[in-house]
Parts: C-alpha cells; sequence; structure tokens
C-alpha cells in the first residue's frame, strides 16, 4: 500500500476556541479535509493564542487534534518593539522605507527560531508546506527554508504590507499559491506578475446548518427588523462606517432598524444608536446562524477581505448581504451570486436597506441566489477537489 | 425608493441591474439635493479613506461639507435617557447648560472660523490641482495633435 502524503500546514496560530482569525479558520479546515482522506498532517504553529501579546500560553510540545498532528513552538523572546512599531507605522502610511528596514521589522515581527529549525531538519519528510498568512514574519522566515515544495496560502488584501519588497520576494520564491478568490489572485498577479500556472484558488468549503429565527427573536425579544454583523469589530472591518451609517438611516427614514452584532473587539458608536444595538459578544454558530437567518440582511463594511466566511454563512443562512464597494472580493461574491448589493457611500447604503426592508420577495430571492451560488462554488467536496489539485 | 422598479425576473435577481438602479436612483435624489446636509458628512466621516478614488464623491463631500461646517450648538434637545427622576435630571443638565454656555459660546465661535479656514483652505488646494491638472492635459492635447497633424 503507498505511503499517504504528509502535507504541513504553517501558521502562527492554531485555530482552537472562539479567538482567531478567519486564515487561522481556514487552514485548520484544510488540514482536517487531507486528514479525513488520509493523509499525514503536521500543523506546525506558535505557543501564542493572543495576536496583540504573543505570549506563550500553550506549552511546547505536540498534541493531536482532530487529526492532525499540532506542533507548538514558543514565540522569539527580546523582540524590539520601538524598532517594530516604529516601521509598522512607516508602512501602514505607505512611507517609503528601505529593505534593510523592511528586514528590521520582519526580524521583530512574530518570530519563532525553534519552529524554523523543526523545519531546517524535519522539512524533507513533507512533500507539501502550506503557509500562511503572508503577513507574518514566521510565514517570511520559513517560507524560505523549503521553498521549492512551498504553497503561499496568502489571504492577501491591497494594503501597504503587501507592496513591500520582502514580500514581493517571498510570493516570487515559492513554489505556488493559494487563494482564496479570483479577485485575490488578480491582485497578486497585478502586484507581483506571477506566472498564473502555479496559481489556484481554492477556498474554504463551508457546511450547511438549519437555523430557527424565530426562536432567535423570541429569546432576544426583538419585533423590529435589524441587520447584522459577525466578526471582529475594529476600524480596519469598517465597524465606525457601519455604526455612523446606520445612525443616520435612523434618524434620516424613520425607521426602527437595529443592529446585532456578534464577535469581539471594542466600538465606539454614536450615544444615541447604543439602546438599538444587540451585542451578543461571543456566541455559539447555532446562535450566529439563527441571528443571521431573521436579519434584513448581513452588512460586511470591510474593504479588506480575500474571502469572507461570514457572508457565505449569511447566504446559507438565506439572507441576502450588503457589503463596501470598494473592496475587491465581497462585491465579486455579490455579482456572481445575485446574492447582495454594494455600496460605496451612504446614499447607496440607504437606499440598498431600504430596498431590501422594502421588499421581502427580493430579500428572499436574493437570499436564495446566495444559497445556490455558496452549494455550487463553496461544497466541501468542490473544494477538496480544488485543493487536490493545487496539491498534486 | 421607486417601488415600480427592482421585479425579479424569470431568471432571478440581476444584483448588477438592480445596482443600475439604485445608483442611477442616488444620482438623482443628489441632484435634487435630498442627499445633503451635516448628516451625509458625519455619516462619511470614516469612509473618507475608502473614496479616495471615487472623484464624483469628493464633490459631493465637499458640498455636505460646506453644509456642515458652521456648527450650531443651539441644534441639540438637552434629554435623559434613564426614567428615573428624568424631568428632575433635564433641569439640572439644563442649569449646568446655562452656566457653561458663555464660555462654550467663545470656544464654538473660535471653532467655527477654524472649520471655515479648513474649508476654505480645502477648497483652495482642490481648485488649484483641477486647474493644474487641466493646463497639464491641454498641454498633452496639443502636443499630441502636434505629433499627428491632421
Amino acid at each position: 500500500m503507498a505511503t499517504p502524503p504528509r502535507i504541513a500546514f504553517v501558521s502562527p496560530r492554531f485555530s482552537e476556541g472562539p479567538t482567531v482569525g478567519g486564515a487561522e479558520t481556514l487552514l485548520r479546515q484544510l488540514a482536517e479535509r487531507l486528514v479525513a482522506r488520509g493523509w499525514q498532517v503536521d500543523y506546525l504553529t506558535t505557543c501564542a493564542r493572543n495576536h496583540f501579546t504573543w505570549e506563550n500560553e500553550i506549552p511546547k510540545g505536540e498534541a493531536l487534534i482532530a487529526g492532525i498532528t499540532v506542533r507548538y513552538f514558543p514565540v522569539d523572546s527580546g523582540r524590539d518593539m520601538d524598532a517594530f512599531i516604529t516601521l509598522q507605522n512607516r508602512i501602514s502610511r505607505q512611507a517609503e522605507i528601505t529593505r534593510d528596514e523592511e528586514l528590521v521589522w520582519q526580524r521583530n515581527n512574530v518570530n519563532s527560531q525553534a519552529l524554523y529549525q523543526y523545519l531546517k531538519t524535519e522539512g524533507h519528510r513533507y512533500d507539501r508546506i502550506i503557509m500562511g498568512p503572508y503577513l507574518f514574519a514566521l510565514v517570511y522566515f520559513a517560507s524560505q527554508i523549503h521553498p521549492d515544495k512551498t504553497l503561499l496560502l496568502p489571504c492577501l488584501h491591497d494594503e501597504s504590507f503587501a507592496y513591500l519588497k520582502t514580500v514581493r520576494e517571498m510570493f516570487m520564491y515559492v513554489a505556488g499559491w493559494i487563494f482564496n478568490t479570483e479577485p485575490e489572485r488578480d491582485l497578486a498577479q497585478r502586484l507581483y506578475g506571477l506566472n498564473l500556472a502555479h496559481a489556484h484558488v481554492v477556498g474554504m468549503g463551508i457546511e450547511e446548518f438549519k437555523t430557527d429565527p424565530v426562536a432567535f427573536r423570541k429569546r432576544h425579544t426583538l419585533t423590529a427588523p435589524y441587520i447584522i454583523y459577525s466578526g471582529r469589530r475594529e476600524p480596519l472591518k469598517g465597524t465606525p462606517v457601519l455604526l455612523d451609517y446606520l445612525d443616520v438611516f435612523r434618524e434620516r427614514t424613520g425607521i426602527d432598524m437595529r443592529l446585532v452584532l456578534t464577535g469581539s473587539g471594542p466600538y465606539d458608536p454614536p450615544s444615541r444608536l447604543i439602546p438599538h444595538i444587540l451585542d451578543l459578544g461571543f456566541v455559539s454558530e447555532k446562535e450566529k446562524h439563527d441571528a443571521m437567518a431573521g436579519a434584513v440582511a448581513f452588512c460586511h463594511p470591510s474593504v479588506n477581505e480575500s474571502f469572507s466566511i461570514v457572508i457565505l454563512e449569511s447566504w446559507l443562512a438565506g439572507t441576502p448581504v450588503l457589503v463596501h464597494a470598494a473592496g475587491d472580493v465581497m462585491p465579486y461574491h455579490c455579482r456572481k451570486s445575485n446574492g447582495g448589493l454594494w455600496f460605496r457611500n451612504y446614499p447607496e447604503f440607504e437606499e440598498s436597506l431600504s430596498l431590501l426592508l422594502a421588499k421581502p420577495a427580493l430579500r428572499n430571492a436574493m437570499g436564495e441566489a446566495g444559497l445556490r451560488y455558496v452549494r455550487r462554488e463553496y461544497a466541501w467536496k468542490t473544494v477538496e477537489s480544488r485543493l487536490l489539485a493545487a496539491l498534486s | 425608493m421607486s417601488t415600480g422598479l427592482f421585479e425579479i425576473g424569470a431568471d432571478g435577481v440581476d444584483a448588477q441591474r438592480i445596482m443600475a438602479e439604485i445608483q442611477a436612483t442616488v444620482a438623482a435624489k443628489m441632484q435634487s439635493g435630498a442627499y445633503a446636509g451635516a448628516q451625509l458628512a458625519r455619516a462619511e466621516r470614516f469612509n473618507l479613506m475608502n473614496l479616495k478614488k471615487d472623484e464624483n464623491f469628493f464633490d459631493f463631500y465637499m458640498e455636505s461639507l460646506r453644509e456642515a461646517v458652521f456648527i450650531d450648538i443651539n441644534d441639540f434637545e438637552i434629554r435623559e435617557r434613564r426614567a428615573t427622576f428624568a424631568p428632575l435630571l433635564v433641569r439640572i443638565k439644563k442649569s449646568i447648560w446655562s452656566l457653561l454656555k458663555f464660555y462654550t459660546y467663545r470656544l464654538w465661535s473660535q471653532q467655527n472660523q477654524v472649520n471655515g479656514l479648513l474649508l476654505s483652505a480645502t477648497e483652495e488646494v482642490d481648485r488649484k490641482y483641477r486647474d493644474k491638472l487641466k493646463t497639464l492635459e491641454d498641454r498633452i492635447a496639443k502636443l499630441e495633435s502636434n505629433l499627428h497633424p491632421g
């Protein structure tokens, strides 16, 4: 009997519990699918849970989780945080920095010499090594160890970090790339001039689920219509835009439209909007899906998404989405699925939301169109066949 | 929003067509002044970064800013969210406001001056670069016509 392929995933964190981001969730899901096919999968990661402090909270060593051998390595100590933050701020402002300065930024970013050492001595045993997201030095340095078998899963956004010379170099020397969507691949092609023969669009499969929106409304005594946002609340995700838009929408239209939030992160809404926000914090997947199913729309105001799992979930819940037009990925999903509308400014937001509220038949039709799209493009069977093609 | 539009066709929903209709509605309403004023400028304060490539929207934003630039601090109602002792709390707030009014008005008028100056400066920068671009475009057109006479 042939030996099953051996694959390593490398990422700064392993998705356990509710505190990780979409990229980690995506990597873990792909790893689990390969395990289910009988492949040997190792997940090399750090002992950190918190992406602000990067403290080593998990003991180093290995654990078998859902069939994946997770190997935890400590994050290096002795980071020069002043140098890191100064350079990070300059990069964020799109100030010109030299390659040497980029390297100082990378060296003081999240690194693990123990992980690099493991890859140097054991990396030859893997058939393929999948790494991501692109933004972390851990991925930058680890990708240099066995570039000929490394596939980068970047979760790339059009942001200042994507324009760094060191990032471009990383894209150029790895063996191939796994993108979540066509717009993400096109962005990489535009920025780095990639050879698309080695570029694969895979994405992530989304399991279908049942919802009970009536029970959700009852549990939270919600009678007014609401829009929902799930995920991290922070300026990069567009949360302040959503809060201001909803406040002005309520003021201008007189419609008692509420906002349901799930997820984490501080936010600062206009004071008069506070009574009209139902902030559920971290909730179970079931609760989140019930909340999505009862909403007029799932509103995603971020312009920095490479995939957006939550809008696909919203479509599985039968709810249309309302997304910011300035990003590439989410309007792409909406155009391809006919499951949502997009806004560039407040007037378009008001008109779109008013339309979805006024026309339940249109709302349902868009939700159903989105559902069909997710079933067609993001059923696990389809995603798995794309992943296997990328690994072949 | 017109209710006669946006019907679901035999082939299902066409999001692009709906968006085109929404954008036409927005353009008409903006033309008629339905989307103007301080509210709009406030709504867009965090969205400006996302609109930097949208020249038309910059004009719209400047228009909203012009209407919002001179703030009127009389334009708010003193309210109390807590039901208990609400009338009493509102009276206390009003008394505090009447005590602070004199000092607040001084700050307010100075702030209005600063806002006005900033708006003028922004308009001037905008005008200057538009003129500069126009001159350069005219020059390019002239050079091109010299290159390909007739």
